[in-house]
């Protein structure tokens, strides 16, 4: 028998807070972001809804990837497969700090201790044989990389809130404006010209609600699931998406659609998915990627990512019996995401992703609702640099939040890209935030607009009657996850969903109930889910055409004269959904002059018919990457 | 699925798994000094808690039902003819009332 759940339980934080920098999140781009702030000089707080190192999507890579030009690796081949295989939506721009940027990040990160190799759990006594998951975290403890995020904070003298939601942005009333350098960014900045004044927050287990006044803040928040379904989201639940929608400002990427699968034999458990992975060392990856291979590398991503999904889904898929591993130790390495001159260069330590065996994952859908891997979140601008968004002194980090789009369409980068990838961008954010924060002063926020947000949140507990949070994430789960809301959309169940959604939108939302903080939590969560389901099928309405990881088997095909572009949705001053597109500069869209299947380098179910091509006899446009030595 | 008490009485009171869980599933009850699995319902079945658990107090239930809806699914003989495995603190439906307070 359990005990009893405490009634009251002690809040450790104090009501209000006054600093320079607020992170908003701390995982990958939280804790970069931090540290940079910090280094500018500004006094940092962060805030997270879990506890730092162990929440949102952070605790899990089993990879990280890295550009070395010293071990000869080439950054235009790298291009090449990342505009062909993101389909002419990656933004170049992004991409080259990372070619820049990541070895610096590798090193920031090594020295923090995240990135330690140590023995892997077939390889060390019999843990593998046994399946002694704690014994083998236990005896590799002073490894484990979640404990580095709070040594990392402290080492830095960087205070922090843990389990502690934030829900909302508190806007500057002062007369006179912040000196904003980027007062040019998408949006209308929620029409407000003075700037962020701070945030306000609840601790979750004890409702306490705490206001936090700050010259810059920082949304880390991620991205978001409507439940995960083996992929770890964490308690990633569009958050940050909420509150930067609330402020107007524009959110893209929303159409393209996370590429994970779970096993067949148990979806929906994340431990059974990804347990060794987690358990073991962040595997080195880069340097697999050559002129050579660059096109086929791109239509194996391609294959792998995007096609196999979608096959499945339009064809159906064979008989699983739950015995199917996922087994890379035979597999050669650039196949693992290393290097390809690992065997031969004693230098060279990425060996690619050598995790000991774990469950395959055939199905999919492991993260429903989440887009594809840096490509959604808020629009900041074709010359975006450091995630400064329309509002003076907000800014965006990382996957799901900040729609950075290195990678485009799809995925074709490899593993490890987006630890490294978040890390930068959450670095130039940080850094960003703490120089605003530097010539800003306090914006003032009225005693009467706290309350009023206030209200709102705890709203759920006055209600007699309503509906429980969980039932309707569960509802909404079961709206979008079918292939034909999720994989292979078409206009007419595309439509269908959204009737669903807003229909909870306009009469769900509104009467949800809580009897607990806990319960507000979920409230607001589901009010989070339920707009990022909104934009995600109405951006898939949007997007007539199919591109990377969004395929509408209606229309099987690429449509560049009308979608070489990002979609944008805004809500305007009515409540209304404003919604425009962003042509891509010409140099991320590739040579436009080629033939239809030689520019694209894997082709959608239906797609070569509808096109006149023939396809290759591999049906995708290319061997799967690494197959032969 | 979910994460699942073994046994209450193996509770040590290190508050890992509230210190760690990030969807609040845990809470503490300061007067016994133990832990509670106060909303199981919003387990993602991540494992963290089960992983750092000092006391091996928790466990982790492989059952079939109570999965969520995936995007699609094809014949599967899984639940029929998978792999039994026996492991510490990880419960199939095979061991499941084997074991104190399951």
């Amino acid at each position: 028998m359990e005990l009893e759940r405490p009634q009251n339980v002690a809040c450790p934080y104090d009501e209000q807070y006054v600093t320079d920098v607020v992170i908003v999140g701390c995982g990958f781009a939280g804790l970069n972001a931090a540290v940079s702030a910090r280094e500018a000089g500004a006094e940092v707080l962060v805030i997270d809804k879990g506890k730092p190192g162990y929440s949102g999507l952070s605790p899990w890579p089993s990879s990280f990837r890295w550009f070395d030009p010293e071990r000869g690796d080439d950054a235009d081949a790298f291009r090449q497969a990342m505009m062909q295989g993101g389909d002419y939506l990656s933004n170049l721009n992004w991409y080259n700090k990372w070619i820049k940027e990541s070895k610096g990040i590798y090193v920031r990160l090594t020295e923090w201790g995240i990135l330690a190799q140590y023995p892997k759990a077939s390889e060390a006594g019999d843990f593998y044989e046994r399946e002694d998951f704690v014994g083998y975290r236990e005896t590799f403890d002073k490894f484990d990389r979640r404990k580095k995020w709070i040594a990392v904070l402290n080492r830095y003298e960087i205070p922090y809130l843990e389990h502690t939601m934030v829900t909302d942005l508190l806007m500057g009333e002062n007369k006179e404006k912040n000196p904003d350098p980027d007062k040019d960014r998408p949006g209308d900045g929620n029409r407000l010209e003075s700037g962020i004044a701070g945030v306000l927050a609840v601790h979750t287990q004890s409702g306490k609600m705490i206001t936090v006044r700050a010259k810059a803040v920082v949304l880390a928040t991620g991205g978001g699931s409507f439940k995960p379904t083996g992929y770890p989201t964490g308690g990633n639940t569009f958050d940050g998406e909420f509150m930067a929608w609330q402020a107007g400002l524009p959110i893209t990427g929303k159409e393209f659609e996370d590429f994970h699968n779970t096993p067949a034999s148990a979806p929906g458990n994340v431990f059974l998915d990804n347990h060794w992975q987690y358990l073991e060392n962040i595997w080195l990856c880069g340097g697999d990627i050559t002129a050579e291979n660059a096109r086929t590398y791109a239509a194996g991503k391609g294959n792998a990512m995007v096609l196999d999904k979608v096959r499945k889904s339009v064809y159906g898929m064979p008989d699983a019996d739950g015995s199917e591993i996922q087994d890379v130790r035979n597999a050669f390495f650039t196949r693992r995401g290393g290097s390809a001159v690992y065997e031969t260069d004693p230098e060279e330590v990425r060996s690619g992703k050598m995790s000991t065996p774990v469950a395959a994952s055939l199905l999919a859908g492991a993260a429903t609702g989440m887009c594809c891997h840096l490509t959604s979140g808020v629009f900041c601008g074709l010359d975006d640099e450091d995630g400064a968004t329309a509002v003076p002194g907000l800014y965006v980090a990382g996957d799901g939040i900040h729609a950075t789009s290195p990678s485009g369409a799809a995925y074709p980068c490899g593993v490890g890209f987006t630890s490294c990838f978040t890390s930068i961008d959450g670095s130039h954010a940080g850094a960003a935030a703490g120089k605003y924060a530097e010539a800003a002063v306090l914006q003032a926020v009225s005693e009467e607009t706290v309350n009023e947000l206030k209200e709102a949140f705890l709203a759920p507990l006055k209600r007699e009657r309503g509906f429980d949070p969980n039932w309707a994430r569960d509802v909404l789960h079961a709206t979008m996850a079918p292939y034909w809301v999720s994989t292979a959309k078409t206009e007419a169940t595309l439509k269908a969903a959204l009737t669903q959604v807003e229909y909870m939108r306009d009469h769900v939302i509104p009467r949800l109930c809580a009897a607990s903080s806990h319960d507000l939590r979920l409230c607001a969560e589901m009010r989070h889910k339920i707009l990022s389901a909104e934009l995600k099928l109405r951006a898939g309405l949007m997007r007539e055409e199919s591109r990377g990881t969004h395929y509408r088997s209606d229309i099987p095909y690429r449509v560049d004269e009308d979608y070489l572009c990002y979609i944008l949705q805004e809500k305007t001053a009515d409540g209304s959904i404003m919604a425009d597109k962003v042509p891509v500069p010409d140099a991320f869209a590739g040579d436009i002059t080629l033939p239809y299947d030689k520019r694209y380098v894997y082709y959608f179910p239906g797609e070569p018919e509808a096109k006149g091509f023939t396809p290759p006899p591999s049906g995708f446009g290319g061997k799967r990457q690494g197959d032969a030595k | 699925m979910s994460v699942i008490r073994l046994d209450l009485n193996k509770c040590i009171g290190c508050r890992n798994c509230v210190d760690i869980c990030p969807c609040d599933v845990f809470y503490f009850n300061e007067g016994a000094h133990k832990s509670v699995l106060a909303y199981p319902e919003n387990c993602q079945s991540c494992g963290q808690c089960y992983l750092n658990c000092r006391g091996r107090s928790l466990g982790m239930v492989n059952d079939m039902y109570g999965y969520p809806i995936t995007a699609f699914r094809g014949a599967s003989s899984a639940p029929m003819n998978r792999k039994i495995v026996t492991v510490p603190g990880v419960i199939t439906e095979f061991t499941r009332g084997k074991l104190p307070g399951v």
